[in-house]
Order: structure tokens, then sequence, then C-alpha cells
């Protein structure tokens, strides 16, 4: 099972209030078979763009981030039984990011173009392309050096 | 090897000690003699090191710092964004490898999307923040 994070916005309302939304998301999750792992409070702040949702027009939330492990198949309930509840304005659930390994390419990209191996790469294949891999001439088996026919 | 005379001084001088030695006219024929029948006996020999001039590998900002953009840290994300159209700066800007350019514009897209980064504009808050770079000098020139 996957980690994901659901973050929500909530409306902004008194803290005994926001303990019984929070509790209502949690369980849903609970319900899906998901474990929840941590519970994190952004704060309440003034959000970048108003958004309408159930009606009403909202210009500040309260966000919250749960990270939580679920089967995939039931991050689609979860996140609709979030979409129904009218005190979350809006919610999205994302994968977690998991610790990627590469080396940083940026001395290559700064090289002169001829240099680039991505660059050096689409010119091997071009060339490639330019011969024709497997493919022939037809040929007319006529036993003639040249072409006896109106062209 | 005993033939040669100056390599039998030179041997006999390491082996008892500081010695005066007869002045020659050095000449390419006698030096390379002396290589030849030194060969890879002298330890005055060229010894093979790495390059003492090798520049160092360049590396992007934020492989440097190793920092993960995340879609919650929008006063890192807003650093990348212009504040005039709330879009993300290219990599001929910006500076960073094509690995964490397409990181942190997919982070960006996540926080905007999630509702708490803007779309047509950056933070107020954040324009006095310190630039990384500077758009009007950028590090490579545009592709087009």
């Amino acid at each position: 099972m996957l980690t994901y994070e659901l973050s929500m916005l909530l409306r902004t309302m008194p803290k005994e209030e926001l303990a019984v939304v929070l509790k209502r998301a949690s369980t849903s999750i609970f319900n899906q078979g998901g474990i929840i792992r941590n519970i994190d409070n952004l704060g309440a702040r003034k959000m970048p763009y108003k958004t309408s949702n159930h009606g009403v027009v909202h210009k500040q939330a309260h966000y919250f981030v749960i990270s939580f492990t679920a089967p995939p198949s039931k991050l689609v309930t979860i996140e609709s039984e979030c979409h129904r509840d009218v005190d979350i304005i809006r919610n999205r659930i994302f994968k977690v990011n998991e610790n990627a390994n590469f080396e940083c390419t940026l001395e290559e990209e700064l090289k002169p173009p001829p240099y680039r191996p991505e660059v050096i790469k689409m010119i091997e294949d071009a060339r490639k392309k330019g011969k024709k891999v497997g493919k022939s001439t037809f040929k007319f088996n006529t036993g003639l050096d040249y072409y006896p026919f109106q062209r | 090897m005993m033939q040669n005379p100056i390599y039998f001084l030179l041997k006999q001088s390491r082996s008892t000690g500081p010695m005066l030695l007869p002045r020659l006219v050095h000449s390419s024929v006698t030096l390379q003699r002396n290589a030849e029948s030194g060969g890879a006996e002298t330890s005055d020999m060229p010894i093979e090191i790495e390059n003492p001039f090798k520049k160092e590998k360049v590396v992007c900002i934020l492989c440097k710092m190793k920092i993960e953009p995340d879609y919650k840290n929008v006063r890192l994300l807003s650093q990348f964004v212009s504040p005039f159209t709330g879009l993300m700066y290219g990599r001929h800007i910006t500076g960073l490898c094509k690995t964490q350019q397409e990181r942190v514009a997919s982070e960006i897209t996540k926080s905007q999307n999630a509702g708490m980064m803007p779309y047509y504009n950056k933070e107020p808050e954040f324009l006095e923040d310190p630039k990384l770079f500077n758009p009007d000098r950028p590090v490579r020139n545009h592709e087009y």
C-alpha cells in the first residue's frame, strides 16, 4: 500500500467544529480500510484565490494535510466523501514523493550543443533514419541495366 | 647499461653520496640515450596523478543543497515563479538541471491545484524574498 496525502481547505470556524470535520474525514478513511499516519495543521490564512463551493464564496480557509495509507482503489470513495462535505472547501489527494535517486546533469546541459549527450543521440538517430535500416530498393529483375519502360 | 659512463657515475653518486660530476655538454642524443638506459629504474620519471587543474562539477542549486521540492513549501516554489505572470521561469533562467526543473514544475501545479499558491501572480508577501537568479541575465540564450 502506498502513502498518500489528503490536503483539505476547511471553512473557518471554531476549534471544536474543526475537530468534528476532521473526525468525519478520518472516519471516511478508516471505513475504506486506511490507516492515518499523521495530521498536519498548516493554519488559517487567506486563500490565494477566492473559491466558491456549496453556494458560498470563500476567501479564507483553514489548511490541513492528512497523510494516510489506503488501498488505491478506495481513493475515489474517500475523495468523493470529502467532496460532499459542506465544511470542506477543497480537497486533493496526492501520492507522497519517493526519494528519487538521480545525478545532476547540469554540467552536460551547459555544454555547447554538439557535445551534449542528448544532441549526439538525436544526430545518431537521424543518421539511422536516413539510411533506412532494414529497407531495400525494389529490383525489377529484367536483366537490363536500364529501365525499359516509359517513366 | 654499465657501458654508459654517465649512468655509471650517477649510480655511484647515489650509493656513495654527493660527488662532483664532470660537466657535460647536453645534446639531445645523449639525453635520449640516458632515458633509454635508465628506463623505469630512475625515480624522476613522470608519475600518473589526477589532473590537478580539473574543474569542479557544476551542480544546480537544489541538487547542491539537497532540497526536495514539495507542494506544501509555497515559499520555495514562489522563488521560481514570475511575479508578473505567475508562470514558472524556463530552464535557461532558473539554472536548474532538467530533472529538478520538471519536479519543481509539477510541484507548482500540485500546489496551485490544492489552493495553496496563486495561478496568475506571486503572493505579495514573497515578493521581497532573496532572488536565486536574474531573469534579465539568463544562464543561456533562449532556444528560439
